[in-house]
């Protein structure tokens, strides 16, 4: 058990810092919802960082890690699931990636050049062609996009469909966790400024200790998204992406309530966390799904 | 950053619980109500000194005093291992945690010779006068007076919620020497001293665990204080930054958390909303879990740990409430006899919010200290 970083981990992190600095701040001028951030992949891409889980000195961890770390840009990165899961996907699979859940618009998938597809318990790939996705406007903050063709798709056997799922639920997870902590950072500080009745809000016990909780439930999914990273176990990343949608779900209100009006702008940047948090909330079956899989993994079949 | 056990911890796990599957008595479970019952209390007295002589009561204390400098990890992989049994060690958990390194760091030599051998020896129980009727929370407006009589001190005054005061042989006592919030000192005090009145005060905690302890013209020589007078503030913050992550709670709510499970479970009840429940609760006690063990992970290193302890605790509450009420909406045969060791968690996970530092406490900490938000007005 050991909570600091190695010397490999800490420069990895320091490198994906350096890089994501240029994209956290949203442009003064953009006032729109789906914010990406095609120049921060290219920068990614560059430096080979999407394969990073596959260098034994780094693995699943550091690549979690990149992933909570990039999720708190204001410009949105498909990250997560290459970093996390295509490296578990049988045989050669480009990126972007992105899934499509019961038929659902996603995120990237417009984009995606695999496409990961969910039908109840059966998951197969895909090579899109361009005419087989197209572009959907959305409040969700990420690129959104649905599945219009009818691609070939490559069915996983029982074991690597439950093995995408589970790392699935880790990129999920290391997501929530960096979003998670983007919003509560920008509510601090507006909460620390905004003065009413002579003093900041921040000052008001009431928000507080509501603060105070969010960012415990914060930590938690931060350290159980890295647990489940670094375990590769089943019920770890269950656990992980049940907490995740759960906190999150709290979150995505409860910072908006913080920000009063403001949060209502799309001047503000706190939307693009908060409504990128919400795209989360309903993937791989939602809260009841994570529980679902909490239950088989960690009580034993009920 | 890694999250195993290694070889070692995994090793001296094992040698804690095959220690308790040697000792506990077969009815342990039924018997291990309320934390300082009678029967409870009478049995830890035994079980302590055989922990002691097999080396595993204080591991991490200084060969000294009795221990073989074990890191922070075996005293807290001992520490879920005996809270998941019901605690046997009864309220000496208290003495391993924090009263004795707070001794060997503070103590006179005097007080440490007279104190930490039968500490470490399992032969003692102590009790920790704080709480008062006027100062819970609010600690620094304590009014216990000690008022100085030549060479001693003369104790009057009130505390109240003090767990296992009825079985101590010492307190470990604040009483204000001067006013405001730097003229608070300790005293360690033989219970038996003459004008010391404990009453139990009935709980739904358990049999025996909190009393008010009354002080009626206490005399103590000098010798009885702990470090300077005034230095209460500063000892205390210590022995409390242990006691914070000192209790593993989250470990034995998931175990009855498991537990509740399979009882639904075998008896057709597990479905639905007590999955999702269920699964809630499991995040909540592995949360908590990971927040203290990081807090165990600093202390190997010697870092003063932050809010990162305070975070820790509300995780902690956070999962006892969500386990306690799983079990109370779904498996609600535990709390009417159902279950013995289901009822005693659930009895005893009340007081997670509440002793050490009230969660509110620890919610105002994480404000100023974790998130920088700006302090309340005083």
């Amino acid at each position: 058990m050991d909570f600091t970083l190695t010397s490999d981990q800490t420069a990895l992190t320091d490198a994906i810092d350096r890089i994501a600095q240029q994209f956290d701040a949203k442009p003064t001028d953009f006032h729109g919802f789906a914010l990406s951030g095609a120049a921060l992949e290219h920068q990614l891409t560059e430096g080979e960082y999407f394969d990073i889980a596959l260098i034994p000195e780094f693995g699943p961890l550091t690549a979690a890690l990149a992933v909570e770390r990039l999720a708190r840009s204001a410009f949105a990165a498909e990250a997560a699931l290459s970093m996390l899961v295509r490296p578990q996907l049988p045989g050669e699979w480009p990126r972007p990636v992105a899934v499509v859940e019961s038929g659902r618009p996603g995120r990237f998938v417009a984009t995606a050049k695999t496409l990961i597809v969910i039908d109840g318990e059966r998951i197969s790939l895909a090579r899109p062609s361009p005419g087989d996705v197209e572009a959907v406007e959305s409040l969700y903050a990420y690129p959104m996009g649905r599945l219009v063709g009818s691609p070939a798709l490559t069915k996983l056997s029982a074991a690597d469909a439950a093995n995408v799922r589970k790392w699935m639920r880790v990129a999920l997870a290391a997501e929530a966790a960096g979003l998670i902590q983007a919003a509560i950072d920008s509510t601090v500080e507006h909460l620390s400024i905004r003065k009413q009745f002579g003093r900041p809000l921040g000052t008001f016990q009431a928000l507080r200790h509501r603060m105070a909780e969010c960012a415990v439930l914060a930590g938690g999914v931060r350290l159980l998204a890295r647990k489940a990273a670094f375990s590769g176990n089943d019920g770890d990343a269950a656990l992980a992406a049940l907490h995740a949608q759960d906190s999150g779900t709290r979150m995505a209100y409860e910072m908006h309530q913080m920000l009063g009006a403001m949060g209502m702008t799309l001047e503000h940047p706190l939307h693009l966390w908060t409504y990128r948090i919400k795209a989360l909330l309903s993937e791989l079956g939602g809260r009841g799904g994570q529980a679902q899989a909490v239950a088989t993994h960690c009580f034993g079949k009920p | 950053m890694e999250f195993d056990w290694t070889p070692e911890q995994l090793s001296f796990r094992a040698t804690v619980r095959s220690f308790l599957a040697e000792h506990l008595p077969p009815n342990w479970e039924t018997v291990a109500h309320g934390p300082a019952s009678e029967v409870q209390s009478e049995f830890a007295d035994v079980f302590c000194r055989k922990l002691a002589e097999a080396g595993l009561l204080v591991p991490h204390w200084p060969a000294r005093w009795g221990g073989r400098d074990a890191d922070a990890w075996t005293a807290f992989i001992l520490a879920e291992e005996m809270w998941m049994a019901g605690e046997p060690r009864g309220g000496q958990y208290m003495n391993v945690n924090w009263i004795g390194p707070t001794l060997m760091r503070f103590g006179s030599e005097e007080q440490q010779q007279r104190y930490i051998p039968p500490m470490a020896g399992g032969a003692t129980i102590w009790c920790q006068g704080f709480s008062e009727p006027e100062a819970g929370s609010d600690l620094a407006s304590l009014r216990t007076r000690a008022d100085r009589h030549g060479s001693n001190y003369r104790i009057n005054g009130q505390k109240i919620w003090t767990s296992y005061a009825g079985y101590a042989d010492t307190c470990f006592l604040l009483a204000r020497t001067s006013p405001g919030k730097n003229g608070i000192s300790i005293f360690l005090i033989p219970m038996e001293t003459p004008g010391i009145t404990v009453r139990q005060i009935p709980s739904v905690i358990g049999e025996g665990d909190i009393h008010e302890v009354f002080f009626d013209e206490v005399e103590v020589p000098g010798t009885a204080m702990l470090g300077a007078e005034g230095q209460a503030w500063e000892i205390t913050r210590t022995a409390l930054s242990l006691e914070r992550v000192g209790i593993p709670r989250f470990a034995l709510a998931s175990l009855m958390l498991h537990r509740a499970v399979d009882r639904l479970k075998k008896a057709g009840r597990y479905g639905g909303g007590a999955i999702e429940q269920s699964a809630r609760a499991h995040a909540a006690c592995e949360s908590a879990r990971l927040y203290s063990y990081n807090i165990i992970d600093q202390r190997v290193r010697g870092i003063a740990t932050g809010p990162e302890a305070s975070a820790a605790r509300v995780a902690t509450v956070s999962a006892e409430r969500l386990v306690g009420e799983f079990v109370v909406e779904h498996c609600p045969e535990a709390l009417a006899g159902g279950e013995p060791m289901l009822q005693a968690h659930h009895q005893r996970a009340i007081v997670a919010g509440i002793a050490s530092g009230a969660a509110e406490i620890q919610l105002n900490l994480i404000a100023t200290e974790l998130l920088k938000l700006p302090r309340e007005p005083r």
